[in-house]
């Protein structure tokens, strides 16, 4: 039995996001959020150490205010309680690690599950910052997870090595992608999410980055976009092409 | 400025010090066995312990920062270099700033550029941040003539975390950062044995076979150095050819610098077609095979 922690972040959905052409950046009006990537992983973790030994699964996500939506997912997914902590408004890890780590110092757990980095910002560190807080051992991208009594072992996939490490719990893990398939809940599981317990609170803790945008904008891109549906003509121009380019 | 970098890997360190070298006075601190000695360190510190892990790694660099008064720490980006840097923020109080490709001064502040939003966008910043991970690959490391100081430092500090093993991963020897041309497959090749095609492609150009996640990492029908992406390569070759690749922004962001783009997708509404410069639509079993046929001639 294990009590389990699992942060994620709800993100816009950067794959349908697109860019003004005049202006280069991005548009983020009307655009859809959605559960952020290795998040989903860590969610699809937690259920899965649960199933596995038992125990419980509390969601945290610190977000706006279309966070219960991606709560609902959650529970859907198989968490069995959420809190969604109410205050977020920009990337921010400062902020962002102080208001996970002071919420989860108020509850009891063994394991902490989080993402390795998000797919959004891609910045990585909330995790560490959490654990320090926490005053626990963090045990970072890991593609496979066994927990036996009360350690936690997993491989921790580097670039050209792996290793396999342990710690004592309590632990915060964070996942990569290839951990795990991360499920698609049934319609029937989602509708029962609606009645899992959700609490909604708003934060009370202000921490202030320094960092200041100059501007957030897409890379110029002057690709020539000639395309052909037409397979016969794309052939021949690609290897006209590449007959005068590849050499 | 005195600037502290910190890398496991050694050639990471030596891109650093490359960029740093005439802006500011910097010590190298590595557990590597990388030949550091030539790249204008004043010292080079080889960091030994019987057990070094991110976080004892990261106590003791935090004390020596404080110990010699460093101004900023720069970091090569990497897994372990990522959680160093977050660890290290906790630990100094310090703002920090991941995967950044551009370092500024401006007065107290450091302007930065990272990517954004999955690599879709670059934001630049400013910031009183001190602690940096800079991307793999942004410069060739260059050696000077002048040998900087060698000498051993042990962590003295325990870690939390128990190495238990290292699994070596399967390496080739390839330098797809250098390559002239690169065709990379996506999972759209929908089976391993279709790299067989891919290859018979990158061989009539001369060219490298790079890969999307899914192929390289998902699936292992490639090896991960191949991956080409925001958490892969980032490579500039003169031609780059997806095929099979949807073009989602992690992946467009590894390639993004190259010259030009040839994209082969059966679907229309792939975004590949928004990156490439030329896109055939239609079906690679069918596409590559007269394309192969049309170069041999
Ligand atoms: C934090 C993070 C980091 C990431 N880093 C990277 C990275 O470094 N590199 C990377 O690549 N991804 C990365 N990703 C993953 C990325 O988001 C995408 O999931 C991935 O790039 C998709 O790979 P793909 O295009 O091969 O597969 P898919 O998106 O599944 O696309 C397959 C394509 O093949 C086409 N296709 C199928 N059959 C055929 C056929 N017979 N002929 C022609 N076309 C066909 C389909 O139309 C489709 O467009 C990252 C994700 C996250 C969250
Ligand atoms: N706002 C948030 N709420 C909950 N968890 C978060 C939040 N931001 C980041 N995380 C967690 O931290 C991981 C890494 O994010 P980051 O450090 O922002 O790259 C994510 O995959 C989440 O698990």
């Amino acid at each position: 039995m294990y009590n389990i922690i699992v942060c994620f972040k709800q993100i816009l959905d950067i794959d349908q996001m697109k860019i003004d052409e005049k202006t280069q950046e991005p548009i983020t009006k009307n655009l859809p959020y959605r559960l952020e990537d290795l998040s989903k992983n860590a969610i699809e973790e937690a259920v899965r150490i649960k199933e596995k030994h038992g125990g419980k699964v509390i969601g945290i996500t610190f977000g706006g205010e279309q966070a219960t939506l991606a709560m609902k997912e959650a529970l859907a997914m198989g968490v069995d309680e959420g809190i969604i902590l109410k205050g977020y408004k920009e990337n921010n890890p400062e902020l962002t690690s102080e208001v996970l780590a002071k919420k989860i110092s108020t509850l009891k757990y063994d394991i902490v599950i989080m993402g390795n980095a998000s797919a959004d910002s891609y910045t990585g560190l909330v995790p560490g910052k959490v654990a320090r807080k926490l005053n626990i051992p963090i045990l970072g991208n890991a593609i496979k997870l066994e927990l036996q009594e009360n350690v936690a072992r997993i491989t921790r996939s580097m670039e050209d090595v792996n290793y396999i490490v342990e710690s004592k719990l309590p632990a915060l893990i964070t996942v990569e992608q290839e951990i795990n398939e991360p499920r698609l809940p049934p319609l029937i599981q989602i509708m029962a999410a609606g009645r899992k317990p959700m609490k909604v609170e708003e934060i009370q803790v202000n921490v202030q980055s320094s960092k200041r945008v100059i501007y957030n904008k897409a890379p110029k891109s002057d690709r020539k976009r000639i395309i052909f549906e037409d397979i016969d003509k794309g052939v021949e121009e690609v290897t006209r092409f590449l007959r005068s380019e590849a050499k | 400025m005195n600037a502290m970098i910190f890398s496991e890997k050694g050639e990471l360190a030596a891109q650093i010090a490359t960029m740093f070298r005439g802006k500011y006075d910097f010590d190298i601190y590595t557990t590597s066995d990388f030949p550091l000695d030539s790249y204008g360190a004043r010292n080079v510190f080889k960091l030994t312990g019987p057990s070094i892990y991110a976080d004892n790694i990261s106590e003791f660099l935090a004390r020596i920062f404080r110990e010699k008064n460093y101004d900023f720490i720069a970091i090569g980006s990497s897994v372990m270099g990522r959680e160093v840097s977050s660890l290290l923020s906790e630990i100094l109080h310090l703002e920090a700033i991941t995967e950044i490709m551009k370092l500024e001064l401006n007065g107290e502040y450091f302007v930065t550029e990272r990517f954004f939003y999955g690599g879709k966008t670059v934001i630049r910043e400013e910031s009183r941040a001190r602690i940096f991970t800079f991307l793999p690959g942004l410069v060739d490391p260059m050696p000077v003539d002048t040998k900087s100081t060698i000498s051993q430092l042990e962590v003295d500090i325990p870690s939390n975390v128990k190495i238990v093993n290292r699994i070596e991963k399967p390496k080739g020897s390839v330098n797809l950062e250098k390559a002239e041309i690169i065709v990379s497959a996506g999972r759209g090749i929908g089976k391993k044995e279709g790299l067989g095609i891919i290859q018979q492609l990158a061989d009539i150009l001369h060219g490298e076979v790079g890969g999307s996640r899914p192929v390289c990492l998902d699936y292992h029908w490639l090896s991960e150095e191949r991956q080409v992406g925001l958490s892969g390569k980032r490579v500039k070759p003169k031609i780059y050819i997806a095929v099979g690749i949807s073009g989602q922004v992690q992946h467009i962001a590894g390639m993004r610098g190259s010259k030009t783009v040839i994209a082969i997708n059966k679907d229309k509404n792939a975004p590949i077609f928004n990156e490439c410069d030329y896109g055939i639509v239609g079906d690679l079993y069918t596409v590559l095979p007269r394309l192969i046929e049309n170069l041999k001639k």
